[in-house]
C-alpha cells in the first residue's frame, strides 16, 4: 500500500475503515461517509495529532481505541450510533473574506 | 506542505474571481503541493476565464520538532528569500494556514508595511487539526495577523481575538 497516490478508490469500496489518527486520513474517510475506528499509538504520536481524533470521537463521528483494545472495540461496536460528518463550509470563509477586503 | 495545501485550496474554492492573480508560496522541500495547486487551478480555469497564478518556492523555515535555536536560524535564512519575493509581489492580501513557510512571508509583509512600502492584509486560518492548541505559527501570528481564524470553539474561547466561523474546510 505504501504511498499510493490516492486511497479514494479503496475508500469507496470499504465498509469499515480502521486508521491511525492522522487528520488527512480521518477527514477523508468521514467525508466519504465511511465508518471509522481511529487507533491511537501514544508512543508514536505528537500530542496535537490526537486533538482532532478526540474531538471527532466526542462529537460521535468515530470510534477510538488503542492497539490493545482494538479487538474489543471491533467486537462491541455499533456502527449505527456513529453520526454523519457534515462537510465544512468554505463559502462562509469566502463571505467573510469579501467583507474584509471590502467586496461586499 | 501536504495537509496545509489541501486545506488552503479548499479555502480558496469559493473565492470569487476578484482574488486574482494568486501567488502560491511553498517550501522548496515540498514535492506534492505543486501538483495539487496546478490541478486546482486547472479546474478553476474551466469556470473562470481569466485565471492567473504563479508558484514560488522558498527554503523551508523549520522541520517538525526542530529545536528552537536552529529554527530561528533557518527561519532567518528563509527570510532572505521571502523578503525580496514579497517586495516583488507586493500582495494586497496574504492568506496562510500554518506551515512554517508562512512566518517569514508574513514577517516580510509586516516589514514592508512598517517601511511604508506596501500595506498587506494578513489573514491566518488555523488548521482544522488544531482543536485545543495553536500551532507554533499560529501562536506567533495570532499577534501579527489582521484576522486570525480558528475552526473549533475551544480555541475561540482561549484566543478571544480570533474569529470563529465553524468548520470551513
Amino acid at each position: 500500500f505504501s504511498f499510493k497516490d490516492s486511497l479514494a478508490e479503496d475508500l469507496r469500496r470499504a465498509d469499515l475503515v480502521i486508521s491511525h489518527a492522522g487528520a488527512g486520513s480521518c477527514l477523508e474517510t468521514l467525508e466519504a461517509g465511511k465508518p471509522l475506528i481511529v487507533v491511537i499509538n501514544e508512543k508514536l504520536m505528537n500530542n496535537h495529532q490526537l486533538e482532532l481524533a478526540k474531538q471527532l470521537h466526542r462529537d460521535g463521528h468515530v470510534y477510538y481505541c488503542n492497539c490493545s483494545t482494538l479487538l474489543e472495540t471491533l467486537q462491541s461496536m455499533d456502527l449505527s450510533t456513529l453520526k454523519p460528518f457534515p462537510p465544512g463550509k468554505p463559502e462562509k470563509f469566502a463571505l467573510f473574506l469579501d467583507e474584509v477586503v471590502g467586496l461586499q | 506542505t501536504g495537509g496545509h495545501t489541501t486545506e488552503i485550496l479548499r479555502l480558496l474554492s469559493c473565492l470569487s474571481e476578484s482574488y486574482s492573480p494568486r501567488h502560491y508560496i511553498f517550501a522548496d522541500s515540498d514535492k506534492m503541493s505543486e501538483a495539487k495547486i496546478r490541478s486546482f487551478e486547472q479546474k478553476r480555469s474551466e469556470t473562470f476565464s481569466n485565471s492567473q497564478f504563479t508558484l514560488d518556492r522558498i527554503p523551508r523555515s523549520r522541520e517538525v520538532s526542530q529545536s528552537w535555536t536552529s529554527s530561528v536560524v533557518t527561519t532567518l535564512y528563509s527570510l532572505l528569500y521571502s523578503l525580496p519575493l514579497t517586495y516583488k509581489l507586493k500582495p494586497d492580501l496574504i492568506l496562510c494556514n500554518g506551515p512554517g513557510t508562512c512566518v517569514p512571508v508574513c514577517a516580510s509583509a509586516l516589514l514592508l508595511g512598517l517601511l511604508g512600502i506596501k500595506r498587506t492584509i494578513i489573514v491566518y486560518v488555523e488548521s482544522i487539526c488544531r482543536v485545543e492548541t495553536l500551532s507554533l505559527s499560529g501562536k506567533i501570528l495570532y499577534y501579527f495577523s489582521d484576522y486570525f481564524i480558528v475552526q473549533w470553539p475551544d480555541l475561540k474561547a482561549k484566543y478571544p481575538r480570533s474569529v470563529y466561523l465553524g468548520r470551513i474546510v
